[in-house]
């Protein structure tokens, strides 16, 4: 059997702080295949954001241990990328210098980051602004410029923290769907937290459902995945048994509402 | 549109303009004694007596190296110490105390030691440029390193960056507009130090002139000096700082554009 992407055990995690501790998760316990799209739906609160900054590398859990290829994580590395729910891009940056800066950093030639940046630009429909500044973006533009970011680095696992979460809803079925066409075309292990349920079954192979804090995951449901050609809102909306899953998983998170 | 962009250019025209005027009409009223308070045109005079002498021009120069040598180790050292203390709060804890210290002293006060130390001459000014420029830049680049967002340096960490090219490429840019801050602040207390510093510690310079001026009761002197002080402090924001910022944090939108430049 080929070793897990990422593999949970035993974790959980105290935060010290000046009012005394105050623990952010329960003891939590997950794998992720490689190529795998996992999402992890939960309240505010749970503990899901600390997860992520733990397979991130940012915090040391206090509890458990988290291997990726079956070593362990001892800090922030390229091998993980993460998308923020803030703003992570940098506004001294262009677009093409913000999604070009993995590469740089590896030191990539200049052929060659302009090459994957062209692509980027065009799978994440950036065309036209490739010498804007961040400021001068709508806020879906940027998180477009912080996801292909994040994929021209080339990791090799994404973490996405409610990233689609601070764009207008309409924009947020568009990034939704192009991000479900560049993880096709990428075939990317992708992480990705949310509090919303359509969003996580729409982008998942697989959903994790969170308790209220302190977090363990309660549930787990495969969305099995008919098309590989990607997903789009309006067959997911008239497909039966997306609306069963939803409506399970709707009812678990309801459970938990704080 | 037109209108209210000549408008916009004029307006930092219009304060001197005002100034001038009030001046000229105070003196017309009250006619005050020359040696307390000259005439626009007395000071015009002066002006021209001053640019047609064969000292002005290397008063100037004295003036503008002296400047320019105190406030640059005072930049450089500045943010270099405030990059430190801005990313280790320990050093930070140690640092602060001193330069609140340091920095309530008066670089007056340093003068009869630095004369001891240095000796009168280029250095004594260098060094009380150097004491009035540094301080503040410090204290703007701690701060300005201290807000860059988190998530800015987590975001390139992801990207493979090594802590160095962090600081280069996250740190740096971040902290820009508080240390141009610094700067512009810290080049106004330049220019005060450094006359301080010319009247007793220096044989030539524009403190030097104003200083003679003052020996002869010569109020024209001592204002034409001044002004010369200002036109040169104001040409230095305009076409030095200016730019840089509109190249920089302007571009990037982290300051507002502004309309009248």
């Amino acid at each position: 059997m080929a070793t897990d992407k990422i593999a949970v055990s035993g974790f959980r995690h105290v935060f010290q702080t000046e009012a005394g501790p105050v623990q952010a998760t329960g003891t939590i316990d997950l794998t992720i295949q490689p190529g795998e799209f996992v999402t992890l739906v939960g309240p505010s609160g749970c503990g899901k954001t600390t997860l992520l900054k733990a397979i991130a590398g940012f915090i040391q859990p206090s509890e458990g241990t988290i291997l990726c290829d079956g070593k362990p994580i001892k800090g922030p590395g390229r091998d993980r990328g993460v998308v923020f729910q803030e703003l992570a891009i940098l506004p001294w940056r262009t677009v093409r210098r913000n999604i070009g800066h993995g590469l740089e950093i590896a030191g990539a030639s200049k052929a060659e980051r302009d090459k994957t940046v062209a692509r980027l630009i065009d799978l994440m429909s950036l065309t036209g602004f490739e010498d804007r500044y961040p400021h001068e973006l709508s806020g879906g533009m940027k998180q477009r410029v912080a996801v292909a970011r994040t994929w021209a680095a080339d990791p090799e696992i994404i973490l996405m923290d409610e990233p689609f979460a601070a764009v207008d809803a309409m924009t947020r079925l568009t990034l939704q769907e192009e991000l479900a066409r560049l993880c096709a075309a990428t075939g990317k292990t992708v992480f990705f937290i949310t509090h919303s349920v359509e969003e996580a079954i729409f982008l998942a192979d697989r959903v994790l459902v969170m308790t209220r804090r302190p977090g363990t995951i309660k549930a787990e449901l495969a969305v099995p995945r008919r098309n590989a050609g990607g997903r789009d809102w309006d067959s997911f909306t008239a497909d039966p048994e997306m609306r069963d899953i939803a409506e399970k998983v709707m009812h678990l998170v309801h459970a938990e509402r704080v | 549109m037109t209108v209210n962009r000549i408008v916009w250019r004029l307006l930092p025209a219009a304060p001197p303009a005002v100034l001038l005027l009030a001046w000229s009409i105070y003196w017309a009223i009250e006619q005050p004694p020359p040696s307390v308070m000259p005439s626009v045109v007395g000071v015009i005079a002066t002006f021209g007596e001053l640019a047609l002498g064969d000292r002005l021009g290397a008063d100037i120069l004295a003036s503008l190296g002296r400047l320019l040598g105190g406030a640059a180790c005072g930049i450089v050292t500045g943010t270099i110490a405030g990059f430190v203390a801005g990313l280790h709060r320990p050093i930070a804890a140690f640092l602060t105390p001193l330069v609140v210290f340091f920095n309530a002293i008066s670089g007056i006060v340093w003068l009869p030691l630095v004369i001891g130390w240095f000796g009168v001459g280029s250095a004594l000014a260098i060094f009380l440029i150097w004491n009035s420029v540094f301080f503040i830049v410090f204290q703007n680049t701690v701060l300005g390193v201290q807000l860059v967002p988190e998530v800015l340096e987590y975001g390139v960490r992801t990207l493979g960056a090594s802590r160095w090219e962090s600081i280069r490429s996250v740190t740096l840019p971040g902290a820009l507009p508080y240390i141009l801050t610094g700067i512009r602040s810290g080049l106004g207390f330049g220019w005060r130090a450094l006359i301080a510093a010319e009247l007793v510690g220096a044989t030539t310079g524009l403190g030097q002139l104003i200083f003679s001026g003052a020996e002869y009761h010569r109020a024209d002197i001592i204002v034409a000096g001044c002004l010369i002080i200002g036109a040169i402090a104001m040409a230095m924001d305009r076409w030095l700082l200016l730019p840089i910022e509109r190249r920089t944090v302007q571009r990037w939108g982290l300051i507002a554009p502004d309309r009248s430049r």
